[in-house]
């Protein structure tokens, strides 16, 4: 077999890091090869990614020293973020865009980009059609498109499905499937459901960045789930072996006395438009709410109008105080956006996490308490002292959720929480919840993991097309599902 | 503009062509003093705001709210407080005289002609046209031209973002410090993530385009092409007849004696 990438001896570091990130860190891949990195959250699988296509060094500026370093002639990359690798405003631009750096002549750019588009599986109305206006899938489509446009040997994918819904990851691998039967793929992939079938190697990271194994999927798989789960990886039947040792109980709240939260004949507004509608929804403390439904039926704005980020109409009542009349919502209400990078107003971890408490005039040193014991519980002591924009995907999502509960409140909204992250802290992160909602905090999340809703949740909100259409509280001990149909 | 309309002839013309044109007339303007000269001239390029950018009449009329202010502020000042030795009228600070009158209609007239050139120009090109354009009858270097229009895309997600970033502070309890804390520590406290938010979205677009593939070199291809044609003649015709016309019909025919 042919090596197409090589690296040997990596060493490197970041700027301001104590310890190196790879210690001479050697792998290879052949052609052809389907390969899976896996490993912890924080552990350099997406840098390794880029210093295996070269855009590290050559395009990120990292010191960096390897012994022997082979790049690919030719390869495509795609981004987790949807919406920072596009630059140009319209699909038809972007992948022209790429045949433009390939000198592929004009007459031959739109036959080509017709092809691409429908490789993927992307019909749109008219091919010059706006970005802006896909889903987050179509976006993912369209950047498969314009890499599949480079025709490249290797594809690099760096969680290219962490901002979708299940049926769109779905959808995603199964075209990856198709267009990568003859290319070489490397991936990095915490959900590994639907990659499984599609790979036939796995490389297995520990927290050092260290490789603790190499090899065929099968083999690796049955040999190292007990190193896996030490390492927090997610493997298939992880979830069954938490349920089967911790044993997840949710005992129901009394839904009596006033409740917390109450809405009625409540529509949210974007841009005078409106998005949401709920009929009658009675929230009450200590309940786990999970808030269910399709890329983009609206699950985000219900929160946002929960939290009355949009305009909103109809009957809203917090603990019996109409919402006009609540002065400092923020005081009973905390908020944990879909994407991470949105909140950081910070320059710093710790000043990241510390924020709410300076404004809230805190002492010194209840500050610093505070701060060190949720850095703990996140996991993030080791980078407190890092700008939030240069933590790994996980942990830049461990830190908006430590950030936004550092001052405990009666609710907590949380916009997808626990994608991009490995199974130890989804697990701390899902416990971490269970405790306070225990205390009686009531938790409000929107998540696609059917274990969460299967396992945590009391109560299950779906949204479909901009209407909330059924409530169904669940309850572990009998299995008895009691669904409430609100509307059609 | 994002605002769609439809094609008209303006939207034909070859973008750099339009630039320099309207740029060169902009020059000329500077140099024309005579007030019948520039009212002709300004009407001229009204005509074409008006008729021939493509967009609806309401939305013209709503992009006019702005000029007909530009051309009221600017004569005004002129008017009122200009100096001049034929004096109309006389109050307090206030001296109207026949020059200062005819000298602000002119300054007047000459900021409604920039902005009706400027609207003219942007309601008729779209931005990736023209750096295209640019980049083949000017030889901008692609290096320049592609970051721009990777930059304007950042534009409305920078407005997205102000939004989140607002909510995120709500959320953090950050508006609890309201009262005597100034306007000007808000904006501090807006713009700071919001600047340092956009230099690392631009640096990640940045690698995006050189993971696909890009590079500085001057024989790429282009999706769309710029060439000259009729419509190009037609357009540069169409100033020249202008200057000249108006020339000639504010000594023949001048609307205000002077
Ligand atoms: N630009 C940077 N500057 C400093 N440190 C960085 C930078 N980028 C990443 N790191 C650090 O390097 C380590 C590895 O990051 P990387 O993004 O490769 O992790 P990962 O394995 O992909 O994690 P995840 O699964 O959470 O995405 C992390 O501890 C991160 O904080
Ligand atoms: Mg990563």
């Amino acid at each position: 077999m042919e090596r197409i990438v090589h690296v040997e001896k990596l060493r490197m570091k970041f700027p301001g890091d104590e310890s190196l990130l790879f210690k001479d860190l050697s792998v290879s891949f052949d052609r052809g090869e389907k390969v899976l990195l896996l490993g912890p959250s924080g552990c350099g699988k997406s840098t390794l990614l880029q210093v295996l296509s070269g855009l590290i060094p050559n395009s990120i500026e990292v010191p960096m020293k390897a012994e022997e370093l082979k790049w690919p002639t030719s390869w495509g990359y795609v981004f987790q973020d949807p919406d920072s690798q596009f630059c140009m405003p319209f699909a038809d631009e972007e992948i022209a865009f790429v045949l433009e750096n390939l000198s592929v002549p004009k007459q031959e750019m739109k036959e080509r980009i017709q092809h691409h588009l429908r490789q993927v599986g992307l019909n749109l109305k008219t091919i010059h059609t706006s970005i802006d206006t896909l889903s987050g899938g179509m976006k993912q489509r369209l950047a498969i498109a314009s890499v599949l446009a480079l025709e490249p040997e290797v594809i690099f994918l760096d969680e290219p499905t962490a901002m979708l819904d299940p049926e769109g990851t779905k959808e995603i691998w199964d075209l990856l499937k198709g267009i990568g039967r003859d290319k070489t793929v490397i991936i990095v992939e915490h959900k590994i459901d639907h990659v499984l079938e599609f790979i036939d190697r796995i490389v297995l990271f520990n927290d050092d960045g260290q490789i603790i194994a190499d090899g065929p999927k099968d083999t690796i798989l049955s040999l190292y789930k007990n190193e896996m789960k030490e390492h927090g990886i997610w493997f298939p039947g992880v979830w069954d072996e938490y349920i089967h040792d911790n044993k997840p109980i949710r005992e129901h709240q009394s839904s009596d006395g006033v409740p917390l939260m109450q809405v009625q004949g409540f529509s949210g507004f974007r841009k005078k438009e409106e998005k949401i509608k709920v009929e009658e929804l009675q929230v009450h403390s200590g309940e786990w709410i999970v808030i269910r439904g399709e890329n983009g039926a609206g699950k985000s704005t219900l929160l946002h109008a929960l939290m009355q980020f949009i305009k909103t109409n109809g009957t809203y009542e917090l603990m019996g105080t109409p919402i006009k009349r609540v002065k400092n919502l923020t005081d009973h209400m905390t908020f944990v956006f879909q994407n991470p990078e949105f909140q950081f107003v910070a320059n710093s971890v710790y000043e990241e996490i510390a924020y709410s408490l300076r404004i809230d005039k805190r002492t010194q040193q209840e500050i610093g308490e505070r701060v060190h014991s949720l850095l703990e519980v996140f996991r993030l002591e080791a980078h407190q002292d890092k700008h939030p924009f240069q933590l790994s995907m996980g942990q830049k999502r461990r830190l908006s959720v430590a950030a936004s509960i550092v001052i405990e409140k009666k609710i907590i909204l949380l916009d997808e929480p626990t994608f991009g992250q490995d199974s130890k802290n989804t697990f701390a992160l899902l416990e971490w919840f269970e405790e306070y909602r225990r205390r009686g905090i009531t938790v409000i999340m929107v998540t696609h993991d059917d274990h969460i809703s299967n396992n945590f949740a009391t109560r299950i909100w779906t949204v479909k097309d901009g209407d909330v259409i059924s409530d169904e509280k669940v309850s572990t001990q009998s299995g008895f599902v009691e669904t409430k149909v609100l509307s059609f | 503009m994002i605002v769609s309309s439809a094609e008209t002839w303006l939207h034909k013309v070859n973008p750099s062509l339009k630039l320099v044109a309207l740029i060169v007339l902009c020059i000329v303007a500077l140099f024309i003093h005579d007030l019948n000269y520039m009212m002709n001239v300004t009407l001229g390029v009204l005509l074409l705001f008006l008729c021939f950018t493509g967009h609806s009449i309401k939305h013209i009329l709503l992009l006019s709210i702005p000029f007909c202010f530009i051309f009221i502020s600017t004569s005004l000042t002129m008017i009122l407080f200009g100096k001049g030795e034929t004096l109309w009228f006389e109050w307090g600070l206030i001296s109207i005289t026949e020059e200062s009158f005819m000298r602000g209609l002119l300054v007047g007239f000459r900021a409604l002609l920039f902005a009706a050139l400027g609207l003219t120009f942007s309601l008729t090109t779209r931005p990736v046209n023209l750096f295209y354009s640019l980049m083949q009858q000017v030889k901008l270097k692609p290096k320049y031209a592609y970051s721009f229009m990777a930059a304007l895309r950042l534009i409305p997600i920078m407005m997205e973002e102000f939004q989140t970033i607002r909510n995120a502070m709500k959320v953090r309890g950050f508006e609890k410090g309201k009262g005597i804390r100034s306007v000007y520590f808000k904006m501090k406290a807006y713009s700071i993530p919001l600047l340092s938010g956009s230099i690392r979205r631009a640096h990640r677009i940045a690698v995006a385009m050189e993971a696909k593939r890009f590079s500085d070199t001057r024989d790429r291809t282009y999706y769309y092409e710029f060439g000259f044609s009729k419509k190009d003649h037609g357009f540069i015709l169409y100033f020249i007849i202008l200057l000249l016309a108006g020339f000639y019909l504010s000594i023949q025919f001048p609307l205000l004696p002077i």
